[in-house]
């Protein structure tokens, strides 16, 4: 456990001295103040424009970094061929992989925090009240994105460059948010065949809609059993595509 | 004793390309041995399996057939990777982290306690002194070369495998590859590597091994060079 702690630590800080990671960053909380601008135009739903446009930016640029460091989390180390120096040490091939997705995902997930305040400190600024709601609607972006890192990990297992795995991994993530038009086409497909295809890429496919409480909480009610079930969804899911990681990493070679 | 042992070990890299399939042997029956306390050199073109061999010692690399054994323990054995130093042809740090950030982190990967001071120790034997505390990224290639040595040291291992340990420094740095080589022996330890500047094997070598086209053509004790020079001997074996 001490060794995946470790790891953890050690990608957590070769992310967090990454440039590419700050410029992300900066670049986000310059568009949270050009929000605040834009709110001003909304009128009486200054606040409203405020809040969702904020929620958005953030998940958008967690997905961003979540994405390419995902991606490069594995290949470029074994690019670099720095992963020999960590897999000739007596520790078993998956503490590496654990320790460098949860290193990666502790990044992201303090990044979303920061933003967070910053978002929550402009609102406040503008006259907004805070609601529960609000919170809920982070921790699912931010289970959102773990999916999406488990997916760039394991595409990025199978692929033979960065590219495709990038490609793969932003493809599923449009795709998870239109599941509910897949489950439409099902019905109106007569061929067999693209049926069960279609059936297949339904229940495949993460359906990310599910993590959406931006638009929940209008009604400004909470469903607690809802949020337990996308809760254990999401967190299910992220364990499927790592263990399907695992394996993929535990007959690689090097 | 025998710290080293390879039993027919042969590796084929399959690849597809458009529905065909490729095969290459890179390894074919390599029966080695490397005793206790000695200096063992392995040499060969390059693309002669060098690298391949010693991949496949250290589970990077899974042997198509034959077997692999670490002071009689047959690998991959986790374990026995704790009683193995390694040092890779050209490694690779993080460039964000400092050289005693990178040291620490293979300290905890190797459960060291008290690692100040065994980091302390081996920044003493490899001669990094102050540069231990700047980053990666200032590193000149003499000194990467140390830190990953340093790197190897960390857990005192009984065997040093390293891959060809002298590929791009200069004569000093060389040098000093060279002695460091010769102080582990000294103190007791096994070291097994790969190069093809054969000028340097010659010097530091107790017995070598000709490695060519994936096989081993023939091993070589230092009193025969003595005789005749190990690039004559090298050059007769190839060319047979």
């Amino acid at each position: 456990m001490k060794e995946i702690i470790a790891i953890i630590r050690y990608t957590f800080k070769e992310n967090i001295r990454n440039k590419t990671f700050y410029v992300l960053l900066l670049f986000t909380i310059i568009l949270l103040f050009i929000s605040t601008l834009l709110s001003v135009l909304g009128g009486g739903e200054s606040i409203r424009i405020l809040y969702d446009f904020g929620l958005v930016i953030i998940e958008f640029f967690a997905l961003l970094i979540i994405v390419f460091s995902g991606v490069n989390l594995l290949l470029e180390e074994m690019d670099s061929k720095a992963l020999y120096l960590i897999l000739t040490r007596p520790i078993p091939k998956e503490y590496y992989l654990l320790g460098r997705y949860f290193g990666l995902l502790y990044s992201v997930i303090l990044s979303m925090i920061f933003m967070s305040i910053i978002h929550i400190i402009l609102l406040l600024y503008t006259g907004w009240e805070p609601n529960f709601s609000y919170f809920v609607s982070i921790f699912f972006s931010g289970l959102k994105i773990t999916i999406i890192g488990a997916l760039a990990v394991f595409f990025s297992l199978f692929s033979t460059s960065r590219v495709s795995a990038l490609v793969f991994t932003l493809f599923i993530w449009l795709l998870g948010h239109f599941n509910q038009e897949i489950k439409f086409l099902i019905d109106k497909i007569s061929s067999t065949i693209l049926q069960i295809v279609m059936r297949l890429l339904y229940y495949i496919i993460p359906n990310l809609q599910f993590f959406n409480f931006r638009e929940l909480s209008d009604s400004g009610i909470v469903f607690s059993k809802i949020i337990l079930n996308v809760l254990i969804y999401g967190i299910s899911y992220s364990c499927i595509c790592i263990i399907f990681s695992i394996l993929l990493f535990k007959y690689k070679e090097f | 004793m025998i710290v080293l042992k390879t039993n027919n070990l042969t590796k084929i890299y399959r690849k597809r390309h458009l529905g065909k399939l490729y095969a290459n042997l890179a390894v074919n029956n390599i029966n080695l041995e490397v005793k206790e306390n000695e200096i063992y050199g392995l040499i060969g073109l390059n693309g002669s399996g060098k690298t391949t061999t010693i991949k496949l010692i250290l589970g990077l690399l899974f042997p198509t057939s034959g077997e692999i054994f670490v002071f009689g323990q047959k690998m991959p054995n986790r374990n026995m990777l704790s009683k193995i130093g390694y040092l890779p042809e050209t490694p690779y740090f993080q460039r964000y982290l400092t050289g005693k950030e990178i040291l620490n982190f293979y300290c905890q990967l190797t459960k060291i306690e008290f690692a100040d001071i065994r980091i302390k120790e081996v920044t003493e034997i490899v001669q990094l002194g102050e540069n231990i505390n700047k980053r990666i990224n200032e590193y000149s290639k003499g000194m990467l070369q140390r830190l990953a040595i340093a790197q190897s040291l960390l857990h005192n291992p009984s065997l040093l495998i390293f891959d060809e340990p002298v590929s791009g420094l200069d004569p000093v740095g060389i040098r000093e590859i060279r002695n460091f080589i010769k102080l582990m022996k000294s103190q007791g330890k096994t070291i097994f590597f790969s190069s093809h500047l054969i000028s340097e094997v010659e010097k530091i070598c107790d017995r070598v091994g000709i490695l060519h086209k994936g096989e081993l053509k023939r091993v070589i004790d230092h009193k025969e060079w003595e005789l005749k020079s190990l690039e004559e001997i090298f050059l007769e074996t190839i060319e047979k």
